[in-house]
C-alpha cells in the first residue's frame, strides 16, 4: 500500500472491481482498489440469479468474500473515494478524499451508477436556475451568494469546502456523513455550516432558487442548492480524462471487447458501461478488464 | 454537413448568434467541466446532421463572463437555442443526444 507506483488501480469495489482485482493480482500485477463496499448496489441485495448459487445469497457476504479473495492475491484496498484523476506521461494519478495521491500504470473504472437527483418538489423545475449537480462546474456562478450542498459522502463534503472560496455562506445538509476522519477534520475546521440528521424536503423558488425547506422544519434562504450524492460521478472523474461516453444517453462509458476505453491504459467494467445491471455481467467485464490491464501494465513496465 | 462548431465570445456573440441569418444553438461550457466534455461528441454529431440549417456554437464561460450573466446561466453545460436574436428554449446538463435533437428540431 505504501509503494510509489501500482500496475493497476481500480475505482470501485463492487463485483466488477473485485473480479478485476482478483484477475489482475493473480497475474502478479501490483493492484490497488478504492472505494467502500457498502456503497455497491450489491451490498443490500439478495441475489437469486447468479450462476452456480442455487439459493439466494446476500450481496454483503459476496462482497466480503470477494475482498478477502482479492487480498489473498495481494491486492491492496483503500476505503476512500477518489476525488481527482489525472493522466500524464502514460501514468494515472488519483487523489483520494483525505488528500493522498496514488500513481498507477493503468486504471479500471468500476464506478457503478448512482442516483444523482433528490426527486423533491421544485428540483426539476429549477435545474440550472439554482439547482446544480456539479460543484466543480458551477461554483463560479455563485460568487458572494448563499448556497447549500446536500449529500452524505465525499462529493458533498469536498464540494462544500470548495464552495467556501466562492459563496458567502455554505450550508451542508446531510443525514450522517460517511467520510474519512481527515476530511471530517478539514470540514469541521472550515466555515461550512453543517446541518445534520435531516434532508431536503422541497426546493423553493419561482424563477430561481430562493431557499430550501428541510425535513426538520427548518427553512434556509439560499440562492443555490448543489446536489452531490455519493462519490464524484463518472461524468466528472472520467470525462476529465477525456473518456468517451455513449452519445445516446451520455451516461455510460464506451468500451470495446477488451473493456478498453478510448484512452490507452484506461478500462471500464460493470454497471458504468451500460445495462443489464447484473452481477454476472459485472464480474465478466471485471475479469476481462483485470487481465487486459495487467498485461498492458507489464508491457509498459518493460519499455 | 455544416462548418463545424463555431467558437463565440462576448465580442462576437451579437454578430454571430443574435444577428445570424439562421437559428443558433450555443453550448455554454468550460474546459475543466466533465459533463461539458461528455456531451461534446453528441453536439458534434448533431452539427454534422443539422449544421446546414442551424449554427452550432460554443461559448467558453471562463473567457466570456458577460454573455452567460446576460442569460442568467448558473450551470454548465447550458445549451440555449436562439432564433432571430431571441431565446427559443434551453436545456441544462449532460442530456442525451435525443433530447438535444428534439431541441434542435424546434427551429427546423
Amino acid at each position: 500500500m505504501h509503494q510509489d507506483l501500482y500496475d493497476v488501480a481500480i475505482i470501485g469495489c463492487g463485483p466488477a472491481g473485485l473480479q478485476a482485482a482478483i484477475h489482475a493480482a493473480s497475474k502478479k500485477a501490483e493492484v490497488i482498489v478504492f472505494g467502500r463496499a457498502r456503497k455497491s448496489g450489491l451490498y443490500k441485495a439478495h441475489i437469486a440469479n447468479f450462476c452456480c448459487y442455487e439459493r439466494p445469497i446476500s450481496g454483503k457476504d459476496l462482497l466480503q468474500a470477494g475482498r478477502k479473495q482479492a487480498e489473498s492475491f495481494d491486492a491492496a484496498f483503500v476505503e476512500e473515494d477518489v476525488i481527482e484523476t489525472k493522466n500524464e506521461n502514460n501514468l494515472f494519478s488519483l487523489v483520494t478524499e483525505s488528500g493522498n495521491t496514488f500513481t498507477s500504470r493503468t486504471l479500471i473504472l468500476c464506478l457503478g451508477v448512482t442516483r444523482k437527483k433528490l426527486r423533491v418538489k421544485g428540483e426539476k423545475e429549477l435545474v440550472g436556475r439554482g439547482v446544480s449537480y456539479c460543484v466543480d462546474c458551477d461554483a463560479n456562478f455563485y460568487r458572494g451568494l448563499d448556497v447549500a450542498v446536500v449529500g452524505n459522502e465525499s462529493a458533498a463534503a469536498i464540494g462544500a469546502v470548495t464552495l467556501l472560496s466562492y459563496a458567502k455562506t455554505v450550508y451542508l445538509i446531510c443525514r450522517e456523513l460517511t467520510i474519512t476522519d481527515t476530511l471530517y477534520e478539514k470540514l469541521k475546521n472550515s466555515n461550512v455550516k453543517i446541518i445534520k440528521d435531516t434532508w431536503v424536503k422541497e426546493v423553493i423558488g419561482t424563477n430561481e432558487v430562493e431557499g430550501v425547506l428541510l425535513k426538520n422544519g427548518e427553512a434556509l434562504k439560499v440562492n443555490g442548492i448543489f446536489v452531490e450524492r455519493g462519490a464524484k460521478s463518472a461524468l466528472e472523474l472520467a470525462a476529465n480524462l477525456g473518456v468517451l461516453f455513449d452519445t445516446e444517453t451520455v451516461s455510460f462509458i464506451e468500451i470495446n471487447k477488451k473493456q478498453e476505453t478510448n484512452i490507452p491504459g484506461l478500462y471500464a467494467a460493470g454497471d458504468i458501461t451500460g445495462q443489464p445491471w447484473q452481477i454476472a455481467k459485472a464480474v465478466g467485464e471485471g475479469c476481462v478488464a483485470g487481465i487486459e490491464a495487467a498485461e498492458y501494465a507489464k508491457k509498459l513496465a518493460g519499455d | 454537413m455544416g462548418q463545424g462548431v463555431l467558437d463565440v465570445d462576448d465580442n462576437n456573440f451579437e454578430s454571430e448568434i443574435l444577428k445570424a441569418d439562421k437559428p443558433a444553438l450555443v453550448d455554454f461550457w468550460a474546459p475543466w467541466c466533465g459533463p461539458c466534455k461528455a456531451i461534446g461528441p453528441a453536439i458534434k454529431e448533431l452539427e454534422e446532421t443539422y449544421g446546414n440549417s442551424i449554427v452550432f456554437a460554443r461559448c467558453n464561460v471562463d473567457n466570456s463572463p458577460n454573455t452567460p450573466t446576460q442569460y442568467s446561466i448558473r450551470a454548465i453545460p447550458t445549451l440555449i437555442l436562439f432564433q432571430d436574436g431571441k431565446v427559443v428554449d434551453q436545456v441544462v446538463g449532460a442530456v442525451p443526444k435525443s433530447h438535444l435533437e428534439e431541441l434542435v428540431k424546434k427551429v427546423l
